[in-house]
């Protein structure tokens, strides 16, 4: 007997998510539909530390299926986190409604393969909770060893584990389990007047590998070194975009080399394949496979299998990003770079993207940008317009003389791929959620910074 | 969407284990999302998203879990789980096992659809979708028109162990044009996306065509415009979603989660004079069919209107459950959460600054030289710092109080406390705008606004050299 009072789906029995899979697909197949049915259930576990108490801690199971329908070429989406055959049949219904809204009659599902299934995650994240809790404490008590440190707004240790499930009627078959565990702060750092304020976080595959007092040491570090900062005359000068900073940028810039967006005019890369568009010395890779790859997965959203690929080599660009649909309109081989959440659309994203390093950097005169903010706001892919927000410090001759703030660095993204003098030799990664971005320090000739 | 009995036999389930205070979230979202570029649909999606949230205190610290799995065992599993994770220690109370006695609320329909989403079908919400596509063609320099509508449709309940019972219903209907304009090398865009909390009568109140030209204009505006001259000059901030600034500048700064942990810069400063005397801004869950509004917030209390800041004084700071543990302020009904994957927080609904008699062409006279700053993209803040930044959607330049040239690409930054300071005139028109404010408890719908605002100085990142202008405020 259920207990969900009106519910218009009924409910009965809760499926685990492989049955579901094969009920959407079957049912599919019997209305002779072509289907393709991605379920993922990820696993979530958070301590938040806060004044050497664990103020908040939360444990979390959130899964569901999505389903995409091709109907006489149009194609339509539903999703459903209610895992009841009603429910399930309703999802169907309306993305086949969904499907006979659309005008283009050329939509397809790849051809699949079996893709095996993968546990990336082995005893990775195998650990006593209360080790876990520790780290999260042990976090916070290293971030307030500064004495500097005026207020930690958090510091927490976060695993998430997720399992992917895909299949098709037209033969993807495959599944894949994977996660992360990391610890992340905010901190507000004060000296005589000047206060600031960071946001930081360090991703591993292993927790084994995890040094919470090693990731706060160089947090309140990079942190504390701002304090005092003055502010920055306006002017044109050399930028040394730390991997943190230039992360951020190559995050918000990436879908320029979207297949999607070339095909749907929204990036000024269209056309310009074999075209220099960067500094010889910039070398642009996304590697899927990259061992103890924070966004590893061995397949895509379409079971496309995963394998690297070089989109600018020494400053020329060679390739997009694509899925089968972009592929196919824009005639290029499939990169394998569908990307879905079940609640969403198949679309296109980068999975361990990174800059390839290069000789080392020799510092001289110009402005260290040690973090930016405001990027969703103050970045645009379409036109490669930036405006942002930094904080960093001057730098003469090489020697760093100090911080300085409030004040905006801004100009043309592919302007400034074209103006990168210098590539540093150590690689850095950013943890993104669905991409991880890895980068080492560059440095950037003439570009605007707006301060007094 | 549960029975009582389930919903009780978890509670006490919790409190028996040691919780002090249990709270039940239980969400249906239903939602649609339609995308079209160029007349043709690229994305059709519907969808259920259906969770619950429980959330234990002990004391002021919180356990949170939450599943999909709604039955009795999925929910007693959580229970089971996170007071396991919380050890026994708390009172105990065996009082309501099995049956608390819920003082039960419903909503009044505030915020109901006029035009519900069964009167029309797909094929209808194609057609104007298709309206504002046409509408945003104003020359042959658009080159891309991108048409986005989401509905939502969300059932929520919020139970605790006090025996609150609040269901509440909140259906909100947005349309959103992009435009790219393009002229050789050039590419800029436009956008406009108006939003509320209605049903499809959106379309009345916002008629495609005229939201698709908006867009369209402002992408021409910006293929026109010159970089913006980088300095720090008076700002005439536009209004409606203008008031974006002053909601990262300062309405974040008066959440109780920052303000609590005194990691606010504007933390332990009721009655104090924090803003210029021509500022009043208040947030108010209560505006009918508002972007932000609701009947109940996310922890079961009805919403409330909130005066922030009267006339510069502080008077209120926006207070959830948690936070008025914390800090002894009044809870204001302002606990939000994104959906049931979240604990709720404080957080904004409509926030807008008050209106004053001035006419807003008296604000322009009062600059020589400055930046009109129309309309605006998003911004973030550091409440620990105050340091706020927002990028700019449409500027103009002012000369001699005259609006003169579009310029593009100018980030508005600085510290809040110093900005709301700067506020030399509010002009009388006050309008608003949707927006989705992200925090501790996810993205949520919020409206912001405000009048036309003269601010005297703000730091503007742009590309083109200083104007190296002196004294600019007649």
């Amino acid at each position: 007997m259920s207990e969900t009072a009106g519910d218009p789906h009924g409910s009965g029995r809760r499926m685990t998510l492989d049955e579901a899979k094969r009920y959407v697909l079957d049912a599919a197949r019997a209305r002779g539909i072509a289907a393709e049915v991605l379920g993922s259930r990820a696993r979530e576990l958070t301590a938040r530390s806060h004044q050497q108490r664990i103020e908040q801690i939360t444990q979390a199971v959130q899964g569901g299926i999505g389903v995409r329908v091709v109907v006489d070429g149009r194609m339509g989406y539903g999703y459903s986190e209610e895992l009841s055959t009603a429910a399930l049949d309703w999802m169907l219904n309306e993305a086949i409604d969904n499907a006979h809204l659309q005008t283009e009659t050329d939509k397809f599902l790849p051809d699949g393969t079996d893709v095996g299934r993968h546990d990336l995650v082995g005893d990775g994240l195998a650990a006593p909770l209360e080790s876990k809790v520790r780290t999260a404490l042990g976090f916070e008590g290293t971030l307030r060893e500064d004495k500097r440190v005026k207020q930690v707004m958090f510091a927490s240790y976060t695993e998430r584990e997720g399992d992917v499930t895909l299949g098709s009627t037209q033969g993807a078959e495959g599944a894949y389990r994977r996660g992360v565990a990391g610890v992340m702060a905010s901190v507000v750092m004060q000296e005589g007047e000047s206060l600031k304020q960071s946001w930081d976080a360090d991703w591993v595959r292993d927790i084994r590998t995890l040094d919470p007092a090693h990731t706060a040491l160089d947090f309140t570090q990079r942190t504390g070194r701002l304090l005092g900062a003055r502010p920055l005359q306006t002017g044109r000068y050399t930028a040394y975009f730390e991997p943190k900073a230039f992360a951020q940028l190559l995050a918000a810039f990436w879908p320029m080399w979207s297949g999607r967006s070339v095909r749907e005019g929204k990036s000024r890369l269209a056309g310009k394949r074999g075209e220099r568009i960067a500094s010889s010395l910039v070398t642009l890779i996304d590697d899927p496979l990259l061992a103890d790859g924070l966004a590893t997965r061995p397949f895509d959203a379409e079971g496309e299998p995963g394998r690297p690929l070089t989109l600018v080599d020494d400053g020329v660009l060679t390739n997009f990003f694509t899925n089968s649909e972009t592929a196919r309109a824009l005639a290029l081989p499939n990169t394998g770079h569908a990307a879905r959440h079940y609640r969403g659309v198949v679309d296109i994203s980068p999975s361990n993207f990174y800059v390839k390093p290069g000789a080392g950097i020799r510092m001289d005169t110009g402005v260290i940008v040690a973090e930016i903010s405001g990027v969703h706001a103050g970045t645009n892919s379409i036109s490669g317009d930036f405006s942002v927000q930094a904080l960093g410090l001057w730098a003469e001759n090489g020697e760093v003389v100090y911080p300085v703030e409030n004040f905006a660095v801004a100009g043309d993204f592919l302007t400034l791929l074209m103006n990168i003098s210098a590539v540093d030799a150590a690689l850095k990664w950013e943890f993104m959620g669905r991409m991880a971005v890895g980068t080492p320090t560059i440095a950037v000739t003439d570009l605007s910074f707006a301060g007094v | 969407m549960l029975t009582d009995s389930l919903v009780s036999d978890v509670l006490a389930y919790a409190r028996e284990r040691g919780a002090d205070f249990a709270e039940l979230y239980v969400e249906r979202w239903k939602r649609r999302a339609l995308r079209v570029l160029n007349d043709e649909v690229k994305e059709a999606t519907s969808g259920v998203e259906y969770g619950a949230g429980l959330r234990l205190f002990y004391g002021d610290e919180v356990a949170y879990a939450y599943t999909n799995d709604l039955t009795r065992e999925g929910l007693l599993e959580i229970a089971q789980s996170l007071t396991g994770l919380k050890g026994q220690g708390g009172r105990v109370d065996r009082r309501g096992r099995g049956g608390l006695d819920f003082r039960k609320a419903a909503p009044q329909g505030l915020h109901a659809p006029a035009v519900p989403w069964e009167e029309h079908d797909k094929r209808y919400r194609l057609d104007r979708l298709r309206e504002g596509q046409a509408g945003a063609r104003v020359a042959p320099e658009i080159r891309q028109v991108e048409s986005f509508m989401l509905e939502w449709d969300q059932e929520v309940l919020v139970a605790n162990s006090e025996g609150t019972w609040t269901e509440d219903r909140r259906v909100r209907t947005r349309h959103i044009v992009q435009t790219v304009a393009q002229d050789g090398g050039e590419v800029q865009t436009g956008f406009y996306g108006p939003g509320l909390s209605v049903g499809l009568e959106l379309f009345e109140r916002f008629p495609p065509r005229e939201v698709g030209r908006t867009s369209g204009e402002q992408a021409m505006t910006n293929l026109r415009a010159t970089p913006a001259p980088a300095g720090t000059y008076p700002v005439i901030i536009g209004n409606a979603f203008g008031g974006v600034i002053f909601h990262e500048a300062v309405g974040h700064l008066l959440e109780t989660t920052s303000v609590a942990k005194k990691a606010s810069v504007l933390s332990d400063k009721i009655g104090e004079q924090v803003a210029s005397p021509a500022v009043t801004y208040i947030d108010d869950g209560t505006t009918p069919h508002g972007w932000g509004s609701s009947e109940f917030d996310d922890e079961g209390m009805p919403v409330e209107r909130t005066v922030l800041i009267e006339n510069g004084v502080l008077k209120s700071y926006m207070v959830d459950r948690w936070g008025a543990l914390r800090t002894g302020y009044r809870a204001t009904g302002s606990g939000r959460r994104q959906d049931y994957t979240l604990a709720p927080t404080s957080r904004m609904r409509n926030t807008f600054i008050a209106p004053s008699d001035t006419p807003v062409g008296n604000l322009f006279e009062m600059v020589d030289f400055g930046l009109f700053a129309k309309s605006m993209r998003g911004g973030q803040v550091k409440p620990g710092s105050g340091e706020y930044n927002f990028g700019t959607q449409e500027c103009y330049i002012i000369r001699h109080g005259r609006i003169e040239e579009p310029v593009r690409g100018a980030m508005l930054l600085g510290k809040g406390p110093d900005t709301i300071s700067k506020v030399v005139a509010v002009a009388n028109d006050l309008a608003t705008g949707p927006g989705m404010c992200g925090s501790l408890s996810g993205f949520l719908p919020v409206e912001v606004g405000q009048p036309h605002v003269l601010v005297s100085a703000i730091v503007v990142g742009g590309e083109a050299p200083n104007p190296a202008a002196g004294s600019v405020m007649r």
